[in-house]
């Protein structure tokens, strides 16, 4: 091994052995009470199981509906994160004066946390917009924000894309500034419209930060837990529950199993994996380089 | 630094006292962690942790250091399993006497108390409820009589009186509606909350005309078909209620009902507190909640939720049972009790109770109550968000008895 190499590692080694510790372990871990019938309290961690909490997964109709349920929610993530948060950073980029003062407004949600977050807007979905609807009559906010599934799906939508396009849109307007000047004015003296140079001068250069910005909304979406945890709490019912709350409440609340909860959150760990994995290999491909 | 002044000023009296026959190494020193899932009575509990600091130190020289940690309820309990099962247990901790005692206790995480003073002082009938196995394993400290709640003034000003039966209740529903007051205010964003319509329409069943309910449930013979009578109480609840019941919580709840929005509220005396915040003069009644027109079936629920237990595992389980005793001390007990709104359940507790405890007591002297039983871990939480998808009508009643028919076999299956 080159000795640069070496140091390289040993600089590397604290966060790794921090990564071990906080997450590799416990994940791990959580592998292994997947095998057993562990309630979450027993000091002996349960029997092990072998693989039956997977077998019962299969026929987990509540699991398989909030699977479907969070594929729905990454499928609208994934896609309105990105164009909202390339449409602000072409738009504010456009801005002469007023660039950094816009920026930060986006980019402001994303410091809260998003159960703080997600309280504020429970307070604006069930007394705000009510009160709208009855003072000023605007009838279209009257709808029941929180309670009727239809329209909480589109309250949870509406929290997580005020609580996350400013972080994909800092990523894009990085982009947008790397993009070398020199080649925008050629393209211009050459003639080309707005929208040819937008197509095929700066989408291929800033394709890299679009496989960035797609992985991060396709990997966090998967994950959701906060927005819709201070949201909905997944209701009414199960309506909204996506799978990291069902993961939650069958560790948690129900019958504390705890080991088939891990099994449930492998599961989700693979899917994650197996779908990024793909999208990665898939986006790496279009990229250029410079 | 106040607490640190008032432990100085004590250390100095008591070595004054003693006339500095103390050396430092006499004076024994305890931490003990106290874990409670009640951030809205921290500063209660404090002052009160800070008596039994001062007691400790006059009357048996030792130096307790109480580590107070409050989460709210919403997360208290993953925290207080997290740190139990990590070896990291509080030496003091709440639980749910009827929920959780039967887990904790099997899994080694509770001390026996039976021998601990207070066991002395508390009422048999509490007493009742925070044992297991033969043993007394925590120490009761929210002792309930539970019925819905309802406003006085607005029975009152209609000539109602609360109904003993079904049919009775139909009524009352069409006198309030003639009159236009909403007769009930739903509250369903928290999924706990529907979920009382029927945990309190089922005890009134399972403790009259089903007595074997829970038993056949148990062996596999049961089924919540046999008691679908609940849901024609359940059905003129959702029916007569108020609107927004998603978009309302328990806190907008009690405001709601506090500023007379609704006659009645499926809730419990626990809320007794945040709507009189809201509405000081509020008239509160508390009454049983009619399920048949079987008058038999109306009854005042009897349960015991927040209790104490001791871990078996405290290096200081002597103090840690001394504190506990202390929460019934014959001295000062009463006060606390009296500021947390709490029930009295100990001999000790002499402090003038609320009238709507009074009026649920009346019904318990005629034989009108039952103990609450606990139903197996899931099922509770399964028939909360089924309550919520019938309300929406995503349910049928045969979609929603089913589901908790299931949820009540795996929970016995996984046992």
């Amino acid at each position: 091994m080159k000795n640069s190499n070496r140091i390289l590692l040993i600089f590397c080694l604290p966060a790794f052995l921090l990564y071990s510790t906080f997450v590799l372990y416990p994940a791990l871990g959580g592998f292994w009470y997947s095998l057993t019938n562990w309630n979450g309290l027993d000091p002996t961690y349960g029997d092990y199981v072998g693989f039956s909490n997977y077998k019962e997964l299969l026929g987990d109709e509540n699991f398989k509906q909030s699977l479907l349920f969070t594929s729905k929610y990454v499928i609208y993530m994934v896609i309105l994160q990105n164009i909202i948060a390339l449409l602000l950073a072409v738009i504010i980029e456009s801005f002469e004066k007023t660039k950094n003062v816009f920026r930060t407004i986006f980019f402001f949600p994303n410091m809260i946390s998003m159960i703080v977050g997600g309280f504020i807007w429970l307070f604006i979905f069930t007394r705000v917009f009510p009160y709208l609807a009855d003072t000023i009559g605007l009838m279209i906010l009257d709808e029941s924000w929180i309670g009727n599934p239809q329209y909480s799906f589109y309250s949870i939508l509406i929290l997580s894309l005020w609580g996350s396009v400013g972080y994909l849109m800092i990523i894009y307007i990085a982009a947008l500034q790397n993009i070398p000047k020199q080649l925008l004015e050629a393209a211009r003296i050459d003639g080309a419209s707005k929208l040819q140079i937008n197509w095929h001068i700066v989408r291929p250069l800033i394709a890299n930060s679009i496989t960035i910005g797609v992985f991060i909304a396709l990997s966090t979406s998967f994950k959701v837990f906060d927005q819709v945890y201070a949201l909905t709490g997944g209701g009414p019912g199960r309506a909204t529950q996506v799978v990291s709350l069902n993961i939650f409440s069958e560790a948690f609340a129900m019958q504390s199993r705890f080991g088939y909860a891990s099994a449930k959150a492998v599961v989700l760990f693979v899917l994650i994996l197996g779908i990024t994995l793909i999208q990665l290999l898939v986006m790496k491909r279009k990229e250029v380089e410079m | 630094m106040k607490k640190l002044f008032i432990l100085m000023s004590v250390l100095v009296s008591v070595f004054v006292i003693t006339g500095c026959e103390n050396n430092e190494d006499d004076l024994r020193e305890v931490e003990l962690d106290v874990f409670m899932s009640f951030p809205r009575f921290q500063e209660q509990f404090e002052d009160y942790f800070e008596l039994f600091e001062q007691k400790m130190l006059e009357e048996e020289n030792i130096i307790v250091k109480i580590n107070l940690e409050m989460p709210s309820s919403d997360t208290a309990q993953q925290l207080l399993q997290a740190r139990l099962s990590s070896d990291d247990a509080p030496d003091v901790y709440t639980l749910h006497a009827i929920a959780d005692i039967p887990d904790y206790y099997e899994a080694g995480y509770l001390a026996d108390l039976s021998d601990a003073e207070f066991t002395n002082s508390v009422y048999d009938s509490v007493l009742e409820s925070v044992t297991y196995d033969g043993k007394i394993v925590a120490l009761p400290l929210e002792s309930l009589a539970w019925g819905y709640l309802y406003n006085k003034d607005i029975f009152a000003q209609y000539n109602l009186t609360p109904p003993q039966t079904l049919s009775e209740m139909e009524e009352v529903v069409n006198t309030l509606n003639a009159n236009d007051q909403t007769p009930f205010l739903l509250a369903f964003q928290e999924s706990w909350i529907p979920q009382l319509l029927m945990a309190l329409s089922l005890g009134g069943m399972i403790n009259s005309e089903e007595p074997n309910f829970i038993e056949n449930m148990n062996s596999g013979t049961g089924s919540y078909a046999d008691i679908d009578e609940v849901f024609g109480i359940i059905d003129l609840i959702m029916e007569n209620g108020t609107e927004r019941a998603f978009e309302t919580g328990g806190a907008a709840g009690s405001a709601d009902f506090a500023n007379g929005e609704a006659a009645m509220w499926v809730q419990g005396p626990w809320m007794s507190g945040s709507i009189l915040d809201v509405n000081p003069d509020m008239n509160i009644g508390l009454a049983p909640l009619p399920v048949t027109n079987n008058p038999d079936t109306t009854m005042i629920n009897l349960s015991t939720s927040t209790s104490l237990g001791v871990s078996p595992t405290s290096e200081n389980k002597d103090i840690a049972i001394k504190l506990v005793n202390f929460i019934l001390d014959a001295e000062h007990s009463s006060d606390l009790f009296a500021e947390l709104k709490f029930n009295p359940l100990s001999s000790v507790h002499t402090y003038d109770t609320f009238p709507w405890v009074d009026e649920a007591m009346a019904y318990v002297a005629q034989g009108k109550a039952y103990l609450e039983k606990g139903l197996p871990n899931g099922v509770t939480d399964e028939t909360a968000l089924m309550l919520q998808e019938y309300y929406l009508g995503d349910k049928t009643k045969q979609q929603v008895i089913d589901a908790i028919d299931a949820a009540w076999q795996s929970a016995i299956d996984n046992q």
